[in-house]
């Protein structure tokens, strides 16, 4: 039921889709991708990118309703600790080798293991039996995270999955072509190949990411956007400032100029961990700056010069820690940014790897050193994550500013087949003009 | 102090003041020529940066007119007027028309004076430029200087600000470039100069830093009245230029700095050529003063040695004629002096022998004519017994011959006296105790001073303690103060006091011999000394000229005291 609710949240917050579908689909062509952000490893577990390659799939998935529905598993049946999947049949790895339990049953135990220490994961045949000590509510949100892909290795080959596109060569960082896999248990995809490239103006891409912040790329004529949900938070990470200045600087801070202006309004202002299309509740943590108390509590500590730490590369970031420096001028505190790390404050990029609220509070409680705050969060409970994002906030430890989604400008020539809006955008849906 | 010392002297002191006083002038010409070229080079270089800032104003205008007349900017002044009034968009574009313009600063205000898009602060969108509403037509007001603030501080200006309709409202378009080092890199400092652009404003502008006292006083004496100041030390020569802003606020403070270092190092060159120069001039006064002096001390050394040896008695000395000028000169004059006096001392040789042997003839007659006489009666009266009386005769006889005996004995005294004065010998000296030679010659005397008939003498002896033994012969010394005695004696025929004292001074003893006679007339006692010569009826005259040529043996002194009536004093002073 939570489920639904936050899966109509998220799609009640993402924009229309990117192309219109005027024609119908063809098959062939290839997709150019420009990426600013280069990837350095395949591994499901690593991509953080509203791009989906098709390349790996898992079990399930969760649509737009935020219900589960089957993927690799067709069928599935459970009694809170033991759940029991039955692979879908005449499916093939990209090599050629049959998927079976047996060999999608490594992949799968190594992510579950992450989370959950006491699982089990027993093969037979077609059939998948995975086993846990605790109840584990949540299960098919995390088969259905990109970090539970099925997927195997080889020498040759960095990923070998069952999805409708094959590695066809991969320079880590540089760029990364995938070839249509015509024996895709789904039917072949749209596009022979996708080529992927990392870093601007090597190539005349169809589909490119947009930073956060003013346009610094002269987008053609035409050219359709197209943004995730708020996939990556924003916040001020306090490496050792007193509580009471975190207080005052959350204060001082006014999101407002830094989502319209800075981020050209393609992002949500952030009082909480969780994004609101997540967690539901995050309007409850909105307060207004208060520069006047800001400017007491200052006054009450007078501290010295803070140095604030912001990715030297990303200037989106660094614009937004100087206006963080200039609400902070405003209250009193002098906050230097700076483009190097190890300074007393810092702004860090935290990006929602998946859809499970509790999982990804759990994540950033540990990301802040306080794990043990997220210990007793219940899934089942909306109450206790709200206490618990409560607790962490009100430690003063951390500053949400802006939520960010991942937004990409998409060529005139390509189009989106299936037309409503995704958490992802997946490269098997898309087919190009010739 | 030697004559070639004093002609060394002069020369040095003439070399070094002459040397001192050129290089002080040619100092005092050259700093003066440093200064006006100083003076010249600064007033250059402030045309030159006035020209320049000139130059940047019309350009930083013209590039703000471009900004201004921008598609981007109309297009965005358009926007404003009209409905749609998000400046969200516009957040960057400051950045890019500034750096499009080469501008330092760009920021794009709105009609209530909020920051829309800002070039040097981009974060700072959103606050307020309250000064900018404030004057309506600002191309009116031209290029003006401010201070800008930016996230780090902040920093001088060179600004201008063009208005654009935006609806009802007007669109701001400020911006400039700045005045820094890169700016002042431009003018044409020349070397030995430097120039400074002070920011009173800046969070770190301390007076202090500009790393010279005179900078510093200089500043702070312009922050507080700024006006232009000149002002100088060893070290530099700074002329201080304020600028201001739109209220005549001091933003700012252009140092231009003439180093001195090259003046210091000419004066340096000057003392020091001076100073070899001088001691070159010393070394020449040296030597000029040793030729100077060989060549005109010689000559007058030569007759110093002449006229000490004339001064030591050898009158016949001659000095030698080198030369014909005034020192050869002195020097003939010297040998023609030297000439009339030996003639001179041998006239009076001659004349004293003569007055002398006449002297000694009339003593000698004198002293022999008493005796003769009575022999020559006696001899008579002989004749005559032996004539008229033979019976007589015997008994007149007898009584003559013994006259004749006591006269030939009267004679033959008279001629010892002659004859030990002709003997005397040189001293032979011993260890006189010359106190004990006063009591011995006082007792000696005694006799005849306390002899009946005599009127009475009453001798003093005043011998101090400290006078112990002298040098001398004591035979000679005992016999010139028996003379001394009894010439006291003789001059108290009426009696007196005769007083004996010895004293003892410096490197010398002294005997005093005093009596209460008649005393001498100074003619008296200018000849007492000069042999024959007496006051006495029947002295021989010698007494005293032994006294004295004892002394003089002796080598000491001999002087005389003496009024008419008042005793008289001798005085002997010898070596102890």
């Amino acid at each position: 039921m939570r489920l639904r609710a936050w899966a109509w949240l998220a799609l009640s917050s993402l924009p229309a889709s990117a192309a219109a579908g005027a024609t119908r689909p063809r098959y062939g062509g290839a997709l150019a991708i420009e990426l600013s952000t280069p990837w350095t490893s395949l591994d499901p577990a690593d991509l953080h990118s509203a791009i989906s390659t098709g390349v790996a799939e898992t079990l399930v998935r969760i649509n737009e309703r935020g219900e589960a529905e089957p993927l690799l598993a067709t069928a599935w049946r459970t009694n809170g600790r033991r759940w029991t999947f039955t692979l879908r049949p005449k499916v093939v790895f990209h090599d050629g080798e049959p998927l079976t339990a047996a060999t999608a049953a490594p992949a799968l135990l190594a992510a579950l293991k992450k989370t959950h220490a006491d699982v089990t994961v027993q093969a037979g045949g077609q059939t998948l039996v995975v086993t846990s000590d605790q109840v584990i509510p949540d299960l098919m949100l995390e088969l259905a995270a990109p970090r539970a892909a099925i997927y195997r290795k080889s020498d040759a080959n960095p990923l070998i999955g069952t999805g409708p596109f094959r590695v066809a060569a991969w320079e880590p960082g540089k760029r990364l072509s995938l070839a249509a896999f015509d024996d895709y248990w789904g039917g072949r995809p749209y596009l022979d190949s996708v080529n992927i490239s990392f870093g601007y103006g090597r190539v005349r891409a169809d589909v490119f990411d947009i930073p956060p912040g003013p346009n610094r790329r002269i987008l053609p004529e035409g050219t359709e956007t197209w943004s995730s949900a708020p996939q990556r938070l924003v916040a001020l990470v306090g490496a050792g400032a007193p509580a009471p200045l975190m207080q005052a600087l959350a204060l001082a801070i006014d999101r407002a100029p830094i989502v319209n202006v800075l981020a050209q309004r393609r992002g949500e202002p952030a009082f909480a961990l969780l994004p609101q299309w997540l967690s539901g509740y995050a309007f409850l943590f909105q307060t207004p700056p208060d520069i006047a108390r800001a400017k007491q509590l200052v006054a009450q500590l007078r501290p010295g010069p803070l140095m604030l730490s912001y990715p030297a590369d990303d200037p989106f970031l660094r614009s937004v820690a100087e206006r963080i420096a200039l609400n902070a001028r405003d209250a009193g505190a002098t906050v230097q940014p700076l483009g190097t790390p190890n300074g007393n404050l810092s702004l860090a990029e935290w990006p929602l790897e998946s859809n499970d609220a509790p999982a990804e509070l759990s994540r950033m409680a540990a990301l802040m050193g306080l794990s043990d705050r997220a210990a007793a969060l219940e899934a089942s409970k909306p109450d206790s994550l709200y206490q618990a994002e409560r607790e962490l906030l009100d430690g003063h430890r951390v500053i949400p500013i802006i939520y960010l989604p991942d937004t990409y400008a998409i060529a005139p020539r390509v189009h989106l087949a299936v037309k409503n809006g995704r958490l992802r955008l997946p490269l098997e849906d898309l087919w190009v003009e010739p | 102090m030697s004559f070639r010392t004093k002609v060394f002297l002069s020369i040095t002191a003439t070399v070094v003041l002459a040397v001192w006083l050129v290089a002080a002038v040619v100092s005092a010409l050259v700093t003066r020529s440093f200064e006006r070229q100083d003076a010249q080079r600064t007033a250059a270089l402030v045309v030159e940066f006035r020209r320049e800032f000139d130059r940047r104003g019309a350009e930083v205008a013209r590039r703000i007119e471009a900004v201004a007349a921008s598609d981007a900017v109309q297009r965005m002044a358009v926007n404003l007027g009209g409905a749609q009034t998000d400046t969200a968009q516009y957040y960057s574009l400051a950045q890019a028309l500034a750096m499009e313009q080469s501008l330092d600063f760009l920021e794009l205000v709105g009609p209530d004076g909020a920051i829309i898009s800002s070039a040097e602060w981009p974060a700072r969108f959103g606050y307020k430029e309250d000064w900018l509403p404030q004057l309506v037509d600002w191309k009116t007001q031209g290029v003006f200087l401010k201070q800008e603030d930016l996230a780090n501080g902040s920093a001088l200006g060179l600004i201008a600000v063009r208005t654009l309709k935006a609806g009802d409202g007007s669109l701001y378009v400020g911006g400039g470039q700045r005045l820094d080092k890169e700016f002042l890199d431009t003018l044409p400092v020349a070397e030995g100069m430097r120039v400074q652009l002070y920011s009173s404003f800046a969070a770190d502008a301390h007076p202090e830093s500009l790393g010279s006292k005179l900078a510093t006083d200089l500043v702070k004496d312009v922050q507080q009245q700024p006006r232009e100041l000149t002002r100088a030390d060893s070290a530099a020569t700074i002329t201080a230029i304020p600028f201001t802003g739109r209220d005549q606020k001091l933003l700012a403070i252009l140092l231009v700095e003439n180093s001195r270092a090259e003046l210091a190092n000419l004066k340096r060159y000057i003392q020091g050529t001076a100073a070899a120069v001088g001691v070159a001039g010393v070394l020449i006064g040296l030597m000029l003063s040793f030729w100077t002096a060989s060549r005109v001390t010689r000559p007058i050394r030569s007759l110093a040695s002449s006229v000490r040896e004339v001064a030591e008695g050898r009158w016949d000395t001659r000095a030698a004629v080198a030369s014909s000028d005034e020192v050869g000169q002195l020097a003939r004059d010297f040998n023609r002096m030297t000439e009339q006096l030996v003639e001179q001392r041998d006239r009076m040789i001659q004349a004293e022998r003569v007055a002398a042997w006449r002297e000694l003839a009339r003593r000698l007659a004198h002293e022999l004519k008493n005796p003769l006489f009575p022999l020559q009666i006696t001899v008579e009266n002989l004749q005559r017994a032996r004539e008229a009386s033979p019976e007589q005769f015997d008994e007149v006889f007898r009584e003559s011959t013994s006259t004749l005996l006591a006269e030939l004995d009267n004679l033959k005294t008279i001629i010892g006296r002659f004859s030990d004065f002709a003997k005397m010998p040189a001293p032979h000296l011993e260890s006189v105790d010359l106190n004990q030679v006063a009591r011995e010659v006082v007792k000696l005397f005694d006799a005849q001073m306390q002899a009946p008939g005599r009127a009475p003498v009453q001798t003093e002896l005043l011998l101090a303690e400290d006078v112990t033994t002298i040098p001398a012969d004591p035979e000679q010394i005992r016999r010139a103060l028996r003379n001394l005695v009894l010439n006291a004696l003789d001059a108290m025929p009426q009696g007196g006091a005769l007083t004996i004292r010895t004293a003892r001074i410096i490197g010398k003893v002294s005997l005093e011999v005093s009596d209460t006679g008649q005393g001498l007339t100074p003619e008296e006692c200018e000849r007492l000394f000069t042999p024959y010569y007496t006051t006495k009826q029947h002295g021989t005259g010698l007494g005293l000229a032994i006294v004295q040529s004892v002394v003089s043996d002796h080598k000491g002194t001999i002087t005389v005291q003496s009024e008419p009536g008042k005793g008289s004093t001798f005085r002997i002073e010898l070596k102890a």
